[in-house]
């Protein structure tokens, strides 16, 4: 495959998806607006926000299935605005397009077969079945799996043609606890075969879980890149000590001095920390009624991120 | 490397057979329909119909000798008579529509204008009596209608050979209401299908996002419709090849199949799926076009002569006929299937062809394959 990224972007080959300042809008409402990132091979790259944000008109434009309005994007160094260039991208992307269900009365096989006939190459169906782990619902009908299983098929249709890069619009949207989980460990094995993935969702814990890299997105802007551990460390705030069932009667046998508690939960007292005096507080609270409390400390997490830079939170809806 | 399109049409065909209600509504449905119309229309009575028109009035009332002629025709009590209004100018195609409705015999005599008079003054008056040379009864009727002519013109002028029954062949098949059935199931089956499973593949595909993961794949637009109509060419093939073979195991329905019968097929699943691809894009829901699809198809069934002939319908209603696409597709069915005309069946070919085209081709460039 002639690469006509490397000629264009010499040294920057690995560069799988690379966007600048892409927009698209529909009428008056701006769904992206002049968004930037780049997706590096063999990334789990994770869009993240809330319903709404411009996720999955990213990803369809990355797919070329919507036109931007504005700014550019290259995947696998091609021009997703470009005919000729579409035809290169279609057969070397994979993709699961939000609420995506396979062909109902097909089974688990034959839909891998049938989406792989759609390329010149496809893997061999039953590989993909055991990655996904659908090994005895093989000739099960699509109509028939439930809502996690079905997620796992539309996984292994996404990978049929070995693609260079895979879109995961919302994989996990809908699923009960377990089901994600199991979703997550398919991905999990992605990453590990070294695949590129560019993930979407509105759920922080999954970003944190699954990703490399984080962008989180909100009215069509990226307000924030990095790293799940970078993002929290910049944005997430302070950590938080927390002393378990300890009620109003624990806040009152406090040792002074500390910074301001505050009660959660089923009497939870929850301390905010700044760096380095964990030590101290604990030493000093060895001394008071709670000594033998239990004791953690909580990091902030993504949903904290996303709360101190849009002063919302992401409820589970998404919205 | 197996070709895309070859996948798409077994993809479709697999879904098809896997599902219950498409063998109902597809291959059930029909038979039954067939059955019981079959039933309902087809219990013919032991007597012969005969038409009669009585054409000798004298004012606006039937002259004293024709009345009586007519009368002693019914006393035999082997005829089941239908009259004939005098002022009905075509008897002939009066009689063809409304045997064929009413399943009876085509056979028609006519007593002539001036039938009293003639054997009042000691001539010969002629009546004519139609009928197909191959009608089975054809021999026994022609036999009763001569021995009671005889006996009347014995009777009323005392000279037997005064009366005579001159009788016409008649070239039309003599068709029963199911042999003009069977061609209208399968232009129905073939509506239905067609029009149906376009808004299911082209409706419901989208909703569940399938299209749109197929849009990201190598295939194209073109090639997804031709799967499309590929599925629907096989469908229709084994509606055709079903209904008949059902129609001739049950109802000894035998036809002519001929490249008229082929190319009506062919336009029929275009057609069809072309007016369905048309609605689902006016309609997103799948629910909706499901509705519409409805909506569409009942009233173009009954306008358009499935279940009897169109010239029974008022007025208003066969000019609205002409606007269905149905209607070529039934007639040209019953002209090639039925009545073996093959000019008739060329030029409502040519008709079905060319509504085909159209819609086909407006239900693709209406479809939006990418962008939604
Ligand atoms: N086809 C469309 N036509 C008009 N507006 C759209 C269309 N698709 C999305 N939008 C709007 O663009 C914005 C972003 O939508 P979307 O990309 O679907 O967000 P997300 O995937 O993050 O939930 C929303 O305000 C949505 O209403
Ligand atoms: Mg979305």
């Amino acid at each position: 495959m002639s690469d006509p990224l490397a000629a264009l972007l010499p040294g920057q080959s690995d560069r799988v998806v690379q966007v600048e300042g892409l927009s698209k809008k529909y009428g008056d409402n701006v769904a992206v607006n002049g968004i930037s990132f780049n997706l590096t091979k063999g990334e789990v790259f994770a869009f993240l926000g809330p319903n709404g944000a411009g996720k999955t008109t990213t990803v369809e434009i990355l797919e070329c299935l919507r036109n931007p309005t504005g700014g550019r994007a290259l995947v696998l160094g091609y021009d997703v605005s470009k005919r000729s260039d579409q035809a290169e991208i279609r057969k070397r992307i994979g993709v699961l397009p939000q609420d995506f269900n396979a062909i109902d009365r097909l089974t688990v096989r034959e839909n891998i077969d049938y989406f792989g006939a759609m390329f010149k190459q496809q893997l061999d169906a039953d590989k993909l079945i055991e990655l996904v782990d659908l090994k005895d619902k093989r000739d099960a009908q699509f109509k028939t799996l439930s809502g996690g299983l079905k997620q796992r098929v539309g996984l292994a249709v996404s990978l049929v043609n070995d693609p260079a890069v895979v879109f995961l619009d919302e994989p996990t949207t809908g699923l009960d606890p377990r089901a994600r989980r199991d979703v997550w460990g398919v991905i999990e094995r992605l990453k590990g075969q070294g695949k590129t993935v560019f993930l979407t969702t509105h759920y922080m814990d999954e970003a944190e879980y699954l990703a490399d890299i984080v962008s989180i997105i909100d009215h069509g802007q990226i307000i924030a890149t990095g790293t799940p551990d970078q993002l929290i460390d910049t944005h997430g705030g302070k950590k938080t000590l927390i002393i378990r069932d300890a009620g109003q009667e624990g806040i009152s046998q406090l040792p002074p001095g500390l910074p301001k508690a505050e009660l959660r939960n089923a009497g939870d007292i929850a301390i905010p920390l700044n760096n380095g005096e964990l030590t101290s507080i604990l030493m000093s609270l060895a001394q008071t009624p709670l000594h033998d409390k239990e004791i953690e400390v909580r990091r902030p997490t993504l949903d904290d991120v996303f709360l101190n830079l849009t002063g919302r939170r992401v409820s589970e809806e998404g919205n | 490397m197996r070709s895309r399109i070859y996948t798409i049409i077994r993809g479709h065909f697999k879904s098809w057979y896997r599902s219950k209600s498409n063998i109902f509504w597809t291959i059930a449905f029909p038979l039954l329909l067939i059955v019981l119309f079959g039933a309902i229309f087809g219990s013919g009575s032991t007597k012969f119909d005969l038409y009669v028109q009585n054409q000798d009035l004298s004012g606006n009332v039937p002259t004293v000798l024709s009345q009586g002629y007519v009368h002693a025709l019914n006393q035999t009590g082997a005829f089941n008579l239908h009259m004939v209004a005098a002022e009905q100018s075509d008897p002939l195609t009066f009689v063809k529509n409304d045997a064929q409705l009413h399943n009876r015999g085509q056979r028609l005599l006519v007593v002539p204008l001036g039938f009293n008079a003639t054997v009042m003054s000691g001539k010969t008056a002629t009546i004519q009596l139609f009928m197909d040379q191959s009608d089975q009864v054809s021999a026994s009727l022609r036999g009763i209608v001569n021995s009671v002519t005889v006996s009347y013109a014995a009777t009323i002028a005392g000279a037997p050979d005064n009366l005579v029954v001159q009788p016409v062949g008649i070239v039309t098949r003599n068709v029963r209401y199911i042999d003009f059935f069977i061609p209208g199931v399968i232009g129905m089956t073939l509506l239905t299908t067609g029009v149906f499973g376009a808004v299911n593949t082209n409706g419901r595909y989208r909703e569940l996002k399938i299209i749109k993961k197929l849009a990201t794949t190598p295939l194209s637009k073109i090639e997804w419709i031709l799967g499309m109509v590929g599925y629907q060419m096989i469908l229709a093939t084994i509606s055709l090849v079903v209904i008949l073979f059902f129609g001739y195991a049950i109802f000894g329905v035998t036809v002519t199949i001929d490249i008229y019968t082929v190319g009506l097929v062919v336009a029929a699943a275009l057609l069809f799926p072309g007016i369905g691809m048309v609605l689902a894009n006016f309609v997103k829901e799948a629910e909706s076009a499901d509705a519409a699809a409805n909506a569409i198809t009942f009233p173009m069934m009954f306008l358009a002569g499935t279940f009897w002939p169109r010239e029974t319908l008022p007025d208003i209603m066969k000019i609205i006929a002409n606007f269905m696409p149905l209607t070529y597709v039934n007639d040209g069915l019953r002209d090639a299937l039925i009545y073996a005309q093959p000019a008739q069946a060329l030029t409502n070919t040519i008709i079905a062809l060319g509504l085909a085209a159209f819609f086909i081709v407006l239900g693709s460039l209406l479809m939006n394959w990418k962008e939604e």
